[in-house]
């Protein structure tokens, strides 16, 4: 970015400046020697406004990132909110010797991937099946007003998702109770059932998100070069294969940049709408990571515990997306960085 | 406009209250000093100085106090939203001079040993006099207060009055089935099936739900009804006491065989078949749909649903006695706690410990006492034949608590001894007529678990069975009512995990801690 | 009746006409050039051909076959795009197989025909890197490759070298040349570059506003302009043009007078176009020319040539001249000598050709 911005015009600035710095360089030849001061000043004053840009974004990570990491050690302290992170005396592993000694724990581990793994599994492709069928709608009102219904669960808070899932699947009064009745079914009370808890959760997760979801896809497909379709009509594809050879191949760069992110979020099962949606009755199948975290730690000012937890989550988030980074670059030459 | 009618009543009361306290015996300084609070609940996030109870009680203490309140929020929930302003305030590193909030007790009693808060057994034996008498006639409310090291670090928000729930009942459905008030578990589980059964509300349909709760604690509550036990004090799942032992509720045999019999009401459709994610409009919507048939809930808001009588024909919800067991007792498990753990504090940066500790006592004096309960007088309430007595303007403006909480009264941020007299003066005839038919049973309540105070080894212990002990239990528990395992069958094996989990480990230290506070 | 038969081939979008009704005849094995301006509807007109745009009327047949229902796959055309339509996560080799495989033709076969097109590309050590790994004259390469390989009845070029820098596009021409003189196929080739036209074309299809101004060899085209647009939209730099008046054996231009090869006496009086090559006029006069005093302007010096940018009264105009290694001696010229045979008139009104024959 620099050498472009220093290349204005064409006028090659650089030489002019090296020049004139190589002059102040022999004049003071004698007298300092060092000139890598003379030249990093010079590159600051010429290049001020670049770093100037570049300020807010240090502030930001400094001030929201490094910062809280500070805040770290307490997983290994036994922490007391008055005593402060610092005063607060070290205990080395204790905490996760706790957290692994608790078989919840482990099962809440358990939970939260294979959750996840579903989420993957069902959730990822949702977006982009949609993206793929949205594009293939041709009437513009049908299409806008298509994609503004499947957009809309997203902006419904957690609390009210929930409460349409409960009513939905209310052993008396549900939609999907309902419909099971006209076939002589009995009423299941989905929500008590841990079988019942992973399908609910998920299919809710794609319900909300899958429109949303579907736009950056869009967006991907509408950069496809137009075209490629009609270097492909002429050719003699047809839509079918014009969007498994086309249309996918060229948006697989998106796709595997937002698997990678998605995998970093692994560890993060949307909290809110577990809490919202689980009973004692399936923590078998329900009870994750952070909602475990919340009942234990938070509960009773554990914050150290819920530290320790927060941090082997984040450990194990950052081998998988080191992981699916390392693989995706090898294998189809995209990645994160 | 509000602001206008709070002046000019202000002005009002003071120009009313001034000449009675002209003694001055209740000051406690000449010259006024200030004090800065932290106050967070849920009804009012921050310590208002404009408050009509405040500005009574600045003139007659001398004590001003300044909202000093961190992370005020109007978070209800039971984990984080009670908590969460007093750890911001920690955090921010500075005590206010006074910390009042709910959920206090664990709070100070952690902190209060660390340094955060002053402890408070001398200066009250020194310097109130009130509490103290208090104390005297109380001990073990005095011993629930302490912490671990023997000190109280709070002063707190004593509860009056006995009832807090009750059992209700559709006694019109009752008449129009040609049925008797139930007597015993077994007359009750008639009256369910027959609610269940024989289309009470007259629609045709068999919709009704006998039973339903808005919590649904309350539905294991029942196990009460076959000798078991519950809930040993108003926390959902604590610890119960009996006979000086620590004990809980989820490890009993009367526990088990009124699972078992709660599954078999289940099954057969006399309890709610959604009682678990229902939630907390249950009540509102079962009974004005005119589908629910009978509740375990507070007196004061459940009889208020006998409004309802303008909408549906001869609709009657009453309070009727718990059904004794087949063993033929008869408990009411829920009461009003004697003493709670909400109240207030004094931070360790205060430089008026004296004062401040006599302005807590001041709360605890005759005057105090009423303008903590009743609000101002000549604004909230007159004094009628040496009683105060709410003015009916001020019980027409809508609920009435709110209404206190907005002059500055009843606030459960402040320590104070609540006088029942305050809601009988308001509670419904129904509500009324079921407390008094309460009142006919002497043996009725039982005694509640009030706490206890660890040591950070105990508490070490605790944070690491409990959490999971708690959660397995209530995982069974549901399990079972739903029809997912028999708890007849799981019960040996059920007793052995939780042992397993370090439950026998967890009652000696509960046990420990329990004889160290309550002298054994 | 093999080639590509346009008859009154119009496009019209809603009420919005585009191409008028182009009736062009390309034989077989022809190379046939549509050359315009941008918006003139050659582009629209190719895409009508292949099937990409919808005809709105008229007759479109390709070996006899009418193909204004067919779809695309099967008119047996393939098209190279100005973008070359490379797809970015093949290999070259597959991006070549790309229709072969939709045609499902046996893998064996496939293989040997893209090596025997890679081959005449020059391709073969690049079959197994992505387009994004090419320089742009390779990607074009891979672009006629994948059409190549189809054996189609009717290459369809879209402005196939509009991306490409001067040196390259220079060299691909050629190469394209090549390429017809040795796969003669049916060729139709769009562009707005008139060199490109001139140099790859059998006949030029030139068009304007969405009709047909001239169809042609290149020096028929070069020669005898039919209108003024022709005229002025072939040739480098284009021709002259100056309004003029016939007279008898000639035409006035301001205060020169012209000769005009033929008989002019029938037109006296009549407001002409005269038109001059940049490259027809001598700088030294002889009994076949008549002199055109000029202000010289600039001389903008080529190599072997110069261009002489002038005026003449209100028209500005341009010359060439040779150098002979020199410019100095140019800057003095103040007028210049046009060859009488080699002046082309042309109506002021409609623009059209004057004929002045005998």
């Amino acid at each position: 970015m620099s050498d472009r911005n220093s290349d204005v015009g064409g006028i090659p600035i650089e030489e002019v400046v090296v020049e004139a710095s190589e002059a102040v360089r022999k004049d003071k030849q004698t007298r300092t020697p060092d000139s890598t001061w003379v030249r990093t000043f010079d590159h600051f004053r010429r290049e001020w406004q670049i770093y100037a840009m570049l300020l807010p974004t240090i502030i930001w990570f400094l001030v929201f990132l490094y910062k809280p990491m500070y805040g770290l050690q307490i997983a290994f302290k036994d922490y007391s909110i008055f005593r402060g992170a610092a005063g607060s005396p070290w205990i080395g592993f204790e905490h996760f010797e706790t957290l692994f000694n608790n078989d919840q724990f482990i099962r809440a581990v358990k939970n939260t991937i294979t959750i996840s793994f579903y989420n993957l599994l069902f959730g990822f492709p949702a977006p982009i099946i949609l993206a793929l069928m949205f594009n293939e709608v041709l009437h513009a009102t049908y299409k806008r007003t298509a994609q503004t219904i499947v957009y809309l669960p997203h902006f419904i808070s957690s609390v009210i998702i929930a409460g349409i899932v409960i009513t939905a699947f209310s052993p008396t009064v549900g939609v999907i109770n309902t419909i099971m009745g006209w076939f002589g079914l009995d009423p299941i009370y989905f929500l008590t059932q841990p079988e019942w808890f992973r399908p609910i959760f998920v299919g809710t997760g794609i319900w909300q998100e899958a429109g949303f979801g579907s736009i950056v896809f869009l967006a991907a497909i509408a950069g496809v070069n137009p075209s490629l379709y009609e270097s492909a009509v002429v050719d003699g594809a047809n839509r079918w294969q014009m969007m498994w050879k086309i249309t996918i191949p060229s948006i697989l760069p998106t796709i595997l940049i937002m698997l990678i992110i998605r995998i970093g979020n692994v560890m993060e099962v949307s909290f809110e709408l577990v809490i919202l949606l689980y009973q004692p009755a399936t923590y078998e199948t329900a009870d994750v990571v952070n909602t475990w975290v919340y009942r234990q730690g938070l509960q009773s000012g554990q914050y150290d515990l819920a530290a320790a937890a927060g941090l082997f989550n984040a450990v194990v988030a950052f081998t998988l997306v080191m992981t699916a980074n390392t693989l995706s670059r090898r294998f189809s030459r995209t990645s994160l960085w | 406009m509000r602001k206008l009618t709070i002046a000019a009543t202000l002005l009002a009361g003071s120009a009313i209250t001034t000449p009675a306290f002209a003694d001055g015996h209740l000051r406690i300084s000449e010259e006024p000093i200030e004090l800065t609070i932290q106050m967070n609940h849920r009804a009012y996030p921050i310590y208002d100085e404009e408050w009509p109870v405040e500005q009574v009680a600045r003139e007659l203490t001398g004590i001003h106090l300044i909202n000093d309140t961190v992370g005020a929020n109007m978070r209800s929930d039971e984990n984080t939203g009670r908590t969460e302003a007093l750890n911001l305030m920690l955090a921010s590193g500075s005590i206010p001079d006074i910390v009042g909030s709910s959920r206090i007790r664990d709070f100070v009693n952690q902190f209060g040993p660390e340094g955060a808060f002053v402890p408070l057994n001398d200066l009250i034996e020194e310097h109130a006099p009130n509490i103290a008498a208090y104390y005297a006639t109380r001990p073990d409310i005095e011993a629930a207060v302490k912490a671990s090291d023997g000190q109280m670090y709070y002063i707190p928000y004593l509860p009056d009055g006995k009832y807090g729930r009750g059992y209700w009942i559709r006694t019109d459905w009752l008449e129009a089935l040609d049925l008797e008030v139930p007597q015993t578990v077994e007359e009750y589980e008639n009256v369910l099936r027959a609610f269940k059964t024989q289309d009470p509300n007259g629609n045709g349909l068999a919709d009704e739900v006998p039973f339903f709760a808005r919590q649904w604690p309350e539905l294991i509550r029942l196990v009460t009804l076959w000798d078991g036990r519950a809930h040993g004090s108003d926390t959902y799942h604590d610890f119960l006491i009996e006979d000086g032992k620590i004990d809980h509720g989820y490890i009993g045999e009367g526990y088990r065989d009124g699972i078992a019999n709660l599954a078999r009401w289940y099954e057969e459709g006399l309890i709610d078949a959604e009682v678990f994610t229902r939630g907390s409009s249950a009540r509102d919507f079962l009974l004005s749909e005119n589908l629910g048939g009978s509740t375990h809930d507070w007196f004061a808001s459940t009889s208020g649903y006998n409004r309802l009588s303008s909408e549906i024909d001869g609709f009657a919800f009453e309070a009727f006695l718990p059904p004794a067991s087949p063993s033929g007792r008869r408990i009411e498990e829920h009461r009003r706690i004697l003493v709670k753990p909400d109240g207030w504090a004094i931070g360790f940066e205060n430089e008026h410990v004296v004062e401040t500790i006599k302005y807590f006592d001041f709360w605890f004096s005759e005057e105090g006492r009423r303008l903590a309960n009743f609000g101002v007088e000549g604004q909230q309430y007159d004094m009628v034949d040496g009683e105060p007595i709410f003015k009916q303007e001020f019980l027409d403006q809508g609920p009435v608590n709110r209404s206190l909480y907005q002059v500055g009264a009843q606030l459960q941020g402040r320590g104070y001894f609540q006088d029942y007299a305050y809601e009988a003066q308001w509670s419904n005839e129904f509500a009324l007529e079921g407390i008094a038919l309460y009142d006919t049973m002497p043996d009725l309540l039982i005694p509640d678990f009030l706490g206890v105070a660890f040591t950070p080894e105990e508490q070490a212990i605790y944070d690491r069975t409990w959490g999971s002990i708690r959660d397995y239990m209530l995982e069974r528990q549901q399990g079972w009512i739903l029809g997912n395992g028999d708890v007849m069958e799981d019960w040996d094996a059920y007793i052995a995990q939780l042992d397993e989990m370090g439950m026998q480990e967890l009652l000696v230290v509960m046990q420990t801690a329990y004889d160290r506070q309550y002298g054994g | 009746m093999s080639g590509v038969n346009l008859d009154g081939i119009v496009k019209a979008y809603g009420a919005l006409q585009v191409v008028h009704g182009i009736d062009l005849n390309v034989a077989e094995k022809e190379f046939v050039v549509l050359v315009g301006p941008s918006g003139c509807g050659k582009s629209t007109t190719l895409r009508m051909v292949a099937g990409l745009e919808e005809i709105t009327d008229g007759d479109l047949t390709i070996d006899g076959r009418r193909m204004n229902r067919v779809a695309p796959k099967d008119r047996d055309v393939a098209m190279v795009f100005q973008n070359y339509a490379l797809y970015p996560h093949l290999n070259v080799a597959d991006n070549m197989a790309f229709g072969l495989r939709i045609r499902k033709m046996p893998k064996a076969e496939i293989k040997t025909t893209i090596d025997d097109v890679a081959e005449i590309l020059g391709l073969t050590p690049y079959l197994d890197r992505r387009p994004a790994d090419l320089s742009g004259g390779q990607r074009q390469r891979v672009a006629m490759g994948r059409a190549i390989v189809r054996h189609p009845k009717v290459f369809l070029f879209d402005e196939p070298l509009s991306n490409l820098d001067a040196k390259l596009r220079t060299q691909m021409r050629a190469e394209i040349k090549r390429l017809h003189n040795r796969l003669g196929v049916t060729s139709i080739y769009v562009t707005h570059d008139q060199v490109e036209a001139m140099t790859l074309a059998d006949r030029i299809v030139v068009m304007n506003d969405g009709r047909i101004e001239q169809v042609g060899t290149p020096m028929e085209l070069f020669n005898n302009p039919a209108n003024t647009f022709v005229a002025g939209f072939l040739g480098s730099p284009p021709m002259n043009q100056m309004k003029g008046v016939i007279t008898d054996g000639g035409a006035r231009i301001g205060d020169a007078e012209i000769k005009i090869d033929g008989q002019t006496a029938d037109h006296v009086g009549r407001d002409v176009i005269v038109g001059i090559r940049p490259e027809h006029v001598t700088l030294g006069a002889d009994e076949t020319t008549s002199t055109l005093p000029i202000n010289l302007d600039l001389v903008e010096p080529l190599g072997s040539e110069a261009l002489l940018h002038a005026r003449h009264g209100d028209d500005n105009l341009v010359f060439k001249a040779d150098t002979n290694g020199d410019i100095n001696h140019l800057s003095g010229v103040d007028a210049v000598h046009v060859p009488s045979h080699l002046v082309k008139v042309f109506d002021a009104e409609t623009g059209r050709a004057l004929s002045m024959g005998a």
